[in-house]
């Protein structure tokens, strides 16, 4: 039987780094190549050593796909494209391949900025891995080589996220990568065909929550703002450059504007203009509500948001500033934070999850006092918040996802393994499939039905047309009926006529026989007309002769009448019948058994 | 500090850790936990000395079977670390915690050795406890072979992996070192093992243990390699291999002639069973085994040749392949392997010259296995991407010139562009028109064969190919990025390129023209690289007299309308490109033209407006490479007029140019908002400094870091003392107060308080040379000359807000401190120098910015506070307790996510 083997070598049972080999079809592909942002050194990328060694990647995977830019999918693309040495086709959607660079480029510049970090990949690695990346569009079938395709769904989560399906023949793959099935202010809901993969490898981030309405999430951000505001504070959110700092700005913006305030809103590194050069360059990519308006007005030029100078942050009075990076652990934001982290009018609302080392992390665990460079302790006076406004799906947007697909077989990734386990258990209950969660470094393996390809003959579809049935239609299947012949090891189904031809064979023609004993007291030519009268009448609209040669057709059926040896009024029926009549054959032996009803003439 | 409370903080990590209910801070936590761990280890120290309090966790870990499972591996991992010293390794047997801890029936009674999470650790305490006599004795008596030769080929690639490893390291790590020639890391390993033995135990003792654990090991690969049950015999024997490999690489000559007699006939019998996936691994066998043996092993000999004679064409090529890739020679299988490689392309190409496998069978199967297009394409491409292998051969080995291998991939080029008359097998060769992996490989073995021998008479036909891949419409932006590598391969090697101008001239620069305005930014920007690297191939002057060769200044007006692109990536090449086409012209002091100006002044448009970081980066480092072919052919300016003498005496070359735009260029570049931009603008000052100050005795060239071994913008931690200057210079103040003027002091300035510290650090490296160089020491403390006073009355401006604000409050807190100082003397000081909107002495401030406290803050990474080990306990303390804090919402746990 064939097999679908799927080996994450990241996010199996964690959220750390995703990276899924699939291998279907004879194809090996590999579903994202994230990097682990908690680690300085080689573990943060996958181990590709484990995929093969001796520099065979290329050789051994037949393509890379990209899920969306978040630097856990993509992060690793440049380490594995140029300096481990892949040299085969990227694909990512068209948002993917112009916003990676930049959080690439983002992330170089922290990690240069360390100690001793050598062995990392430069501008230009970046771009030439760029330059390899085959960009797809929604919905567009691309095919990889003659055999294997992948074919691209919407999926939310950020600017450009895709869900892809991978097909080899009649096997097939769908890997959600993150996905969002609610939409928000700025980006819409996951949506894919029934299309039924073999496998649908999901994210499951939220694989045990039902989260709460995100209206309320946002009013609870306006609220802390407003409030902070209100009291003369300044207020922080460290964001990373592009993604959900984009639904912030629009929920600050809407809301300056209906409450008329006057504090102003920065967005630090002029990072206003790239995020709306890439917002307006793929508008079909954002929600439909944005889409309508935008002919109108531009949702991302913001009239309250202005690009911040480092100077503002000694600036009197209230303010609230989106500066990067999202973790706090370099740059803007830090330096930001340094200054208002000691009075506790300030605020700083942490929008996302930060790795373990960073401030981020630490004041959201509710570190006071944190050491600096220099031994210098900082105390944190300022009000600390969070709030995830990361979209991905939960319990109930996954199995939302199940029931639109229509999967014979669930994976998850991407979540913890706990969570896994209860979401594994609620999946089979209600879908009656089996579930799969593999650890990192343990293959999944699925088997799948055999695809058996066959070809029709035009004459046993003209016939079937004749026949006055429908054109054949894929989503309707229907029987049809001919003979399936192999020849030069292939399949072929062709009419009985044609089967005959092509195989230079004979027809042979099978029959069934009957004897049935009947007392009737009349000649034997009587008995055949008595019989020939009483079959008139039961079997109406079938065509039933009385041939000269002395017997009874009814349709193929041939009835003859002889007297027995031993007793003239015991008379013999021979039947006999070919296959096609066989239901009508042994329904007269039943009839026939019976007798004959006495008022015939 | 840090260390004292490390250790005062880990008994309550400790206690965290046994209550599994309590979260870590993430997955990275217990990995990063181990690390600080082995690091004392490794450097000598005592862990259970050290920190006694680990005993009693892992002895409470491995009792507590409900703990979580993640804690229980690192136990486990942990246990192996303090085992690996005999001490350790005695204490932790004296508490009876070893014989628990690695008992695994005991995991697997508490139905935790079904979490792979277990088994790794488990297998990696084994390895790290194995370093000493004793506990391979532990080993051998527990018999830990066992469940470590099942754990071989365990469902997890990652446990199998690490069995693997154990196996191989416990095989090799306590191999007898007696035997000369022996591989010399094993053998220094060797030796370290006999030195770290426990007195009381012999070495016979040992030497039995060692026995019993290879006899396991053999008697399971002789037994294990070929047997097993269908479907998981695969899976085995290509461990088993794997394990062989490891072991064969490292092996001593008496171990590694044991491992070979034992499995010699079950690996011939997997050869001859012909199973192609494990084709890859044995030839890794073969590969170890002659990487570590100088005298080709008879055994190992056979194998290769059973190998190289296999029935499948595609395990045949890739024996040859892997073979090829070894680097080993010998007249034989070298021969054969080479002529196995080059079956595909004589066959594709119907080149016979090639001198490939003239095999009527071996002809016939590969001619069936071609015919399947994937298969095909696949074939190729090994053929391909081994083919530089041949290059490297004596030339008594190759069965052709080389010239013909070129002349077989230019037909394979034509071909999969669909020219069939120079075609072989007409039913192969349809399989590779038009596939693109098939081009690529062939594009990158056309560069690598450039500088064989004999190969340059193809030129005409190389460049004539390659010009018709770049012309392709149909030509992928991968392939036309490769046929332009090739390209200017070719053209680099060829010191004669006369064969070729005609077609240079017009074709190639015919197709340069179209590709710079292809639909394609990836094509565009292949082309202005290109463009850029052709300006850096040596040719003659005759060549680009008459400015139509490409490459030459004729393809300014290309690349300068490349500067409008609206990619980015294009725009810096092209940037890049034009730095690399004028450079020739800078060093010769080329007059200045028209033509110069308008670039100069696009370039500082970009500066200005571009929206992308890669365009300005690219324009900083334009004015770099100029300012430095500048400064190589013109003497440094030595008198104090350096700004107005040189714009004024050389008005009429582009260096003058180049002078009058500095300043914005500095001005622009420093208050940019990429950090990549405001280092470079800052290496430009330091080119200015240089320029100013290498007259004055005493300047030595800021901090110097020899780029091979550091990365550009890794941190410094010991800064290069500058020679204070012992007295004042005359020209001191006119250099000052020309950088003043041209503002390098300005960008030094603004760079010193940005928020990105590769930018703090080189300002701070710089002001610090400026300081050490051309400011006198204070008034107070030395009689001042006329020269020093003069130069201690040079002036810059601070503006009123941005830098100018960050710098009026350091230097305000650094009086405020020194007042203090003061004070407590009992000492009266002037105060108000310097202070207000007025110009601020540059030497005063210079001094009381604090810069060398600055720099040793700078110079040590945020990294190096959140990464210690101090800080990793502070967030596992404070996840715990942030974990069973009541005031938690609901819905206020922080997910991981993504980011």
């Amino acid at each position: 039987m064939p097999e679908i083997n799927v080996t994450p070598l990241g996010a199996g049972q964690d959220v750390g780094r995703s990276c899924i080999l699939v291998s279907i079809g004879g194809k090996n592909i590999m579903l994202d190549c994230g990097m682990h942002m908690g680690y300085n050194d080689d573990r943060r990328f996958p181990d590709f050593s484990y995929i093969t060694q001796n520099g065979r990647l290329t050789e051994f995977l037949d393509c890379v796909i990209i899920s969306h830019f978040h630097l856990d999918h993509c992060g690793a693309l440049p380490y594995m494209s140029e300096m481990v040495g892949y040299d085969g086709p990227i694909y990512m959607t068209h948002p993917t391949k112009a916003i990676c660079p930049i959080l690439l480029e983002d992330f170089r510049k922290i990690t240069v900025d360390k100690k001793g970090e050598t062995n990392f990949f430069t501008s230009q690695m970046i771009k030439d891995c760029m330059k390899k990346v085959v960009p797809l569009n929604l919905h567009q079938t691309v095919q990889v080589d003659d055999e294997l395709e992948i074919k691209a769904y919407y999926a939310g989560h950020v600017l450009g996220a895709a869900m892809v399906q991978i097909k080899v023949g009649s096997e097939s793959v769908v890997y959600t990568g993150d996905y969002n099935m609610t939409p928000d202010r700025h980006l819409g809901a996951a949506w894919i065909d029934k299309c039924r993969p073999d496998i649908l490898i999901s994210e499951s981030t939220y694989a045990t929550t039902i989260r709460d309405s995100k209206r309320c999430r946002e009013r609870d951000f306006l609220k802390k703002v407003h409030e902070s505001i209100e009291r003369g504070g300044k207020v922080l959110i460290p964001v990373f450059a592009l993604g959900r700092a984009q639904e912030l700005c629009i929920l600050l913006e809407t809301f300056w504007e209906r409450m008329n305030l006057k504090a102003p809103i920065y967005f630090s590194t002029g990072l206003t203009e790239k995020a709306n050069h890439y917002y307006k360059l793929f508008i079909t990519w954002t929600n439909q509500k944005i889409r309508k308006t935008f002919v109108q007005r531009n949702m991302f030029e913001f009239k309250h948001i202005k690009p911040f100078d480092r100077s503002y942050a000694d600036n009197p009075g209230p303010m609230v500033v989106f500066a990067t990076p999202g973790m706090l652990h370099a740059g803007q934001s830090l330096q930001i934070f340094k200054k208002w982290a000691g009075n506790e009018k300030n605020m700083v609302i942490m929008p996302g999850y930060c790795v373990q080392g960073t401030i981020g992390h630490k004041i959201l665990n509710g570190q006071r006092k944190l050491e600096m460079e220099g031994r210098a302790t900082l105390e944190v006076k300022l009000q600390v918040e969070y709030m995830s406004f990361s979209a991905h799906a939960d319990a109930k947007g996954i199995m939302q996802l199940i029931r639109m697909a229509e999967p014979r077989n669930m994976l998850l990734v991407h979540g913890e393994g706990a969570k896994m386990t209860f979401l594994k258990g609620k999946i089979e209950q209600e879908f009656s499939i089996d579930c799969y969660m593999p650890a990192n470094g343990e293959t999944a393996t699925v088997s799948t039905n055999p695809s058996v390809p066959v070809d029709i003959s035009l004459n046993l579809l003209k016939r079937e047309m004749a026949l006055g049935g429908p054109l054949p239609d894929p989503k309707k299947p229907r029987t049809m009926h001919g003979t399936l012949i192999m020849k030069e090891n292939s399949l072929k189904l062709v009419s009985s006529e044609q089967a005959l031809k092509e195989l230079g064979l004979n027809e042979h023609q099978l029959r069934f026989t009957c004897r049935v004993q009947l007392q009737d007291p009349h000649s034997d030519s009587d008995t055949l007309h008595r019989i020939y009268t009483h079959l008139k009448s039961v079997l109406k609209g079938y065509t039933i002769q009385h041939l000269p040669d002395g017997t009874v057709m009814v349709e193929s059926i041939v009835i003859k009448v002889s007297s027995s040896a031993d007793d003239a009024n015991t008379k013999v029926l021979l039947l006999s019948w070919s296959y096609q009549d066989e239901d009508l054959g042994s329904f007269l032996s039943t009839l026939l058994k019976k007798g004959l009803p006495s008022g015939l003439c | 500090m840090d260390r004292g409370e490390c250790v005062s903080l880990l008994p309550r990590v400790c206690e965290v850790l046994r209550d599994s209910g309590r979260s870590l801070p993430d997955d990275t936590s217990l990995e990063k936990l181990l690390d600080w761990f082995s690091g004392l280890t490794e450097a000598g120290g005592s862990l259970l000395e050290a920190h006694p309090c680990l005993l009693e966790f892992i002895s409470t870990v491995v009792n507590k079977t409900s703990s979580d499972p993640d804690v229980i591996s690192f136990a486990l991992k942990l246990s192996g670390l303090i085992a690996a010293t005999e001490d350790g390794f005695e204490t932790l047997q004296e508490r009876s915690v070893l014989d628990l801890t690695f008992n695994q029936r005991h995991w697997q009674e508490a139905g935790l050795w079904e979490d792979p999470c277990i088994r790794i650790g488990w297998i990696q305490g084994v390895r790290s406890m194995l370093q000493h006599s004793k506990a391979l004795g532990f080993f051998v008596q527990a018999d830990f072979i066992v469940p470590l030769l099942q754990l071989q080929t365990d469902s997890s690639l990652f446990v199998a992996a690490a069995a693997n490893q154990t196996l191989a390291h416990v095989l090799l790590f306590f191999q007898p070192a007696l035997s000369a020639g022996c591989n010399g890391t094993v053998k220094s390993q060797g030796s370290d093992t006999r030195t770290r033995e426990h007195p009381g135990v012999t070495t016979a003792e040992t030497d039995h243990d060692y026995s019993a654990v290879l006899v396991a090991i053999s008697e399971y690969l002789k037994g294990s390699l070929v047997r097993g049950e269908e479907n998981t015999r695969l899976h085995q024997s290509r461990q088993i291999l794997k394990l062989l490999a490891l072991l064969l690489a490292r092996a001593a000559p008496p171990l590694r002639d044991k491992l070979l007699r034992t499995v010699a006939d079950p690996l011939e019998e997997l050869v001859t069973a012909g199973c192609s996936r494990l084709m890859p691994p044995l030839m890794d066998i073969v590969l170890a085994a002659n990487s570590s043996s100088s005298v080709p092993d008879q055994r190992v000999t056979r194998l290769l040749s059973s190998m190289l004679n296999t029935n499948k064409p595609a395990d045949r090529l890739r024996a040859a392949a892997a073979f090829l890739h070894s680097g080993h020679r010998d007249t034989v299988h070298t021969v054969r392997a080479v002529r196995i490689l080059l079956l595909p392309l004589d066959i594709i190409t119907g080149q016979t010259q090639l001198g490939a496998d003239t095999s009527e069978e071996h002809r016939f199967s590969m001619v069936e296995q071609l015919k399947s297009k994937t298969t095909c394409v696949s074939m190729v491409c090994v053929c391909l991407t081994n083919t530089p292998q041949i290059t490297l051969m004596p030339p008594d080995l190759l069965p052709c010139p080389l010239v013909v291998i070129v002349s077989a991939v230019l037909s394979l080029l034509r071909i999969c562009c669909g020219d069939s008359s120079s075609g072989g097998c007409a039913e192969v060769f349809r399989n590779v028109i038009g596939s693109g992996k098939v081009q690529k490989c062939a594009l990158e073995v056309l560069a690598c064969l450039s500088s064989s021998p004999g190969v340059k008479d193809e030129l005409t036909e190389v460049v004539t190919v390659l010009i018709q891949y770049l012309n392709d419409p149909d030509s992928d932006p991968t392939v036309i990025h490769k046929s332009y590598q090739a390209l200017v391969k070719w053209m680099s090697v060829c010191e004669d390129l006369s064969s070729v101008t005609d077609l240079l001239r017009r074709d190639l620069s015919e197709v340069v023209r179209k590709r710079v305005c292809d639909m394609r930014w990836e094509v565009r920007d292949s082309t202005v690289e290109f463009l850029g690297k052709l300006a850096a191939v040596p040719k003659s002057v005759e060549e680009t007299r008459d400015g139509t060769w490409p490459g030459s200044c004729s393809s300014a007006p290309l690349l300068r309308e490349a500067l409008q692109d609206p990619e980015s990536y294009v725009r810096a090449s092209a940037v890049a490109a034009l730095a690399q086409t004028l450079a020739r012209g800078w060093q010769q002091g080329a007059a200045l033209t028209q033509e110069q100006t308008d670039i100069v002044s696009r370039l500082l448009e970009i500066l200005s407006q571009d929206t992308e970081g890669f365009a300005r980066r690219a324009v900083l480092q334009y004015f770099i490479a100029w300012f430095s072919s500048r400064a190589s052919h013109t003497s440094p300016p030595s008198s104090s007029t350096t700004s107005s003498s040189s714009s004024s005496s050389s008005s009429s070359s582009s260096s003058s140019l180049l002078v009058n735009s500095v300043s914005s260029i500095l001005s622009l570049g420093s208050a940019d908002l990429d950090w990549e931009v405001k280092v470079h603008t800052l290496e430009l000052a330091e080119l200015l400094l240089d320029e100013a100050l290498s007259g004055h005795r005493g300047y030595r060239k800021g901090p110097e870091t020899p780029p091979a071994l550091l990365h550009p913008y890794a941190v410094v931690p010991d800064r290069t003392s500058t020679l204070r200057m012992q007295g004042a210079e005359s020209d001191s103040a006119g250099a000052l107060s020309d950088l003043v003027e041209r503002g390098v002091v300005s960008a030094l300035l603004s760079g010193l308080v940005d928020c990105d510290r590769p930018v703090g650090l080189k300002a701070c490296q710089l002001l610090i040379t400026l300081r050490d160089t051309i400011c006198p020491p204070p008034l107070e403390t030395l009689d001042a000359t006329p020269a020093t006073a003069t130069v201690a009355r040079v002036s810059c401006e601070l503006p009123a807000c941005g830098w100018g604000r960050e710098i009026r409050k350091i230097l305000g807190a650094n009086k405020c401190d020194k007042a203090k100082e003061a004070d407590v003397a009992g000492e009266t000081r002037e105060e108000g120098k310097g202070e207000g909107n007025d110009g601020v002495s540059v030497c005063e401030m210079l001094r009381s910015l604090g810069l060398d406290a600055r720099l040793d803050v700078l110079s040590q990474s945020s990294d190096h506070v959140h990464n210690s080990p101090l800080s990793l306990l502070q967030d596992i303390l404070t996840a715990s307790a942030a974990h069973t804090r009541q005031d938690m919402q609901p819905g206020q746990e922080v997910i991981v996510d993504c980011y």
